[in-house]
């Protein structure tokens, strides 16, 4: 089970690691705006072939690179209708505060449960292998948080069960 | 031009199709003498190059997913596999990786990591990068 953690986060930063090969690229249709290609999908030569890694059903990360800008969209495990309940609303308070996280994109990409973009402005003003590191970082720390939100509401479910139970024994 | 172009693509799909059958055969006898790199890389060259035709890639998948399914020995298999079949690979493995299936990714996952120490960074960015030889 770890060994297949471990496997999918060094798949993923291997390939972080030879796509994030950013360059400034100002846009060609209009004159002195510098647009995020990967966003916008305009010109096929400007982008490279999207990579989707999945880890099983229902883990996976999509990778998109273009010149100027790369997307990565994760999609994290849930197991039952209270994960799923929890994810969004904590990947939802992550995103909502995505101006202090720079890398992280406001709205996931349609099928996902958050994404991060990362233009060439980012791997100027940052270390390439230190954005890497966040990502794979932000993935292991996710489930973590996850089953501890889950354990603490179980928790705070059952003392509350028990004391209200209490006064009918 | 662009006519006979299609023309010739649709003849030639049926000629690849019947290859690839061709191919699984053989490679069916090659696994069942339990030779799965001699099956990889029949199953590996003449994947069909700048084919748009769906059947001919879904095919040639279908017989290079059970070659790679077939292989446990990862680090024997890279001693004996020439460097020209590590991009084609590549390619393959993503393909893999994109199904979900959990046996499928668990082996393209552990592939790919060994693929990557042997081939480098260039391997995954050329198969990112080719978008006229996708497979």
């Amino acid at each position: 089970m770890a060994t297949s953690l471990r496997l999918y986060l060094t798949c993923i930063r291997n390939t972080l690691e030879a796509a994030m090969c950013l360059q400034n690229f100002p846009c060609q249709e209009v004159e002195r705006h510098n647009k995020p290609e990967v966003e916008l999908k305009t010109s096929p030569e400007l982008l490279l072939n999207p990579v989707v890694i999945c880890r099983n059903e229902a883990e996976k990360c999509l990778i998109e690179t273009s010149i100027n800008s790369l997307r990565i969209s994760l999609k994290v495990k849930q197991a039952d209708e209270l994960e799923n309940i929890l994810t969004k609303k904590f990947l939802r308070f992550l995103s909502m505060r995505a101006e202090a996280f720079q890398v992280l994109r406001r709205k996931p990409v349609q099928g996902y449960d958050i994404s991060f973009l990362i233009t060439n402005y980012h791997c100027e003003d940052m270390h390439k292998h230190k954005l890497i590191d966040f990502i794979v970082q932000f993935m292991e720390d996710i489930d973590k948080e996850i089953s501890e939100l889950k354990m603490s509401v179980n928790t705070r479910g059952r003392l509350v069960a028990t004391e209200f139970l209490k006064q009918f024994v | 031009m662009a006519g006979t172009g299609e023309f010739v693509e649709a003849d030639n799909a049926e000629a690849i199709i019947t290859r690839i059958e061709h191919k699984s055969r053989k490679i069916e006898s090659l696994l069942k003498q339990y030779k799965p790199v001699e099956a990889l890389k029949t199953a590996l060259e003449g994947s069909p190059p700048n084919t748009r035709d769906e059947r001919c890639k879904s095919a040639n998948w279908i017989v290079v997913h059970r070659a790679i399914m077939a292989i446990k020995d990862v680090d024997g298999m890279f001693s004996s596999l020439d460097p020209e079949y590590y991009d084609i690979l590549m390619k393959y493995l993503y393909r893999g990786l994109s199904t979900g299936d959990r046996p499928t990714c668990d082996q393209c996952l552990r592939i790919h990591e060994k693929l990557t120490e042997r081939a480098g960074l260039g391997c995954i960015l050329r198969s990112l990068a080719d978008t006229v030889n996708t497979v």
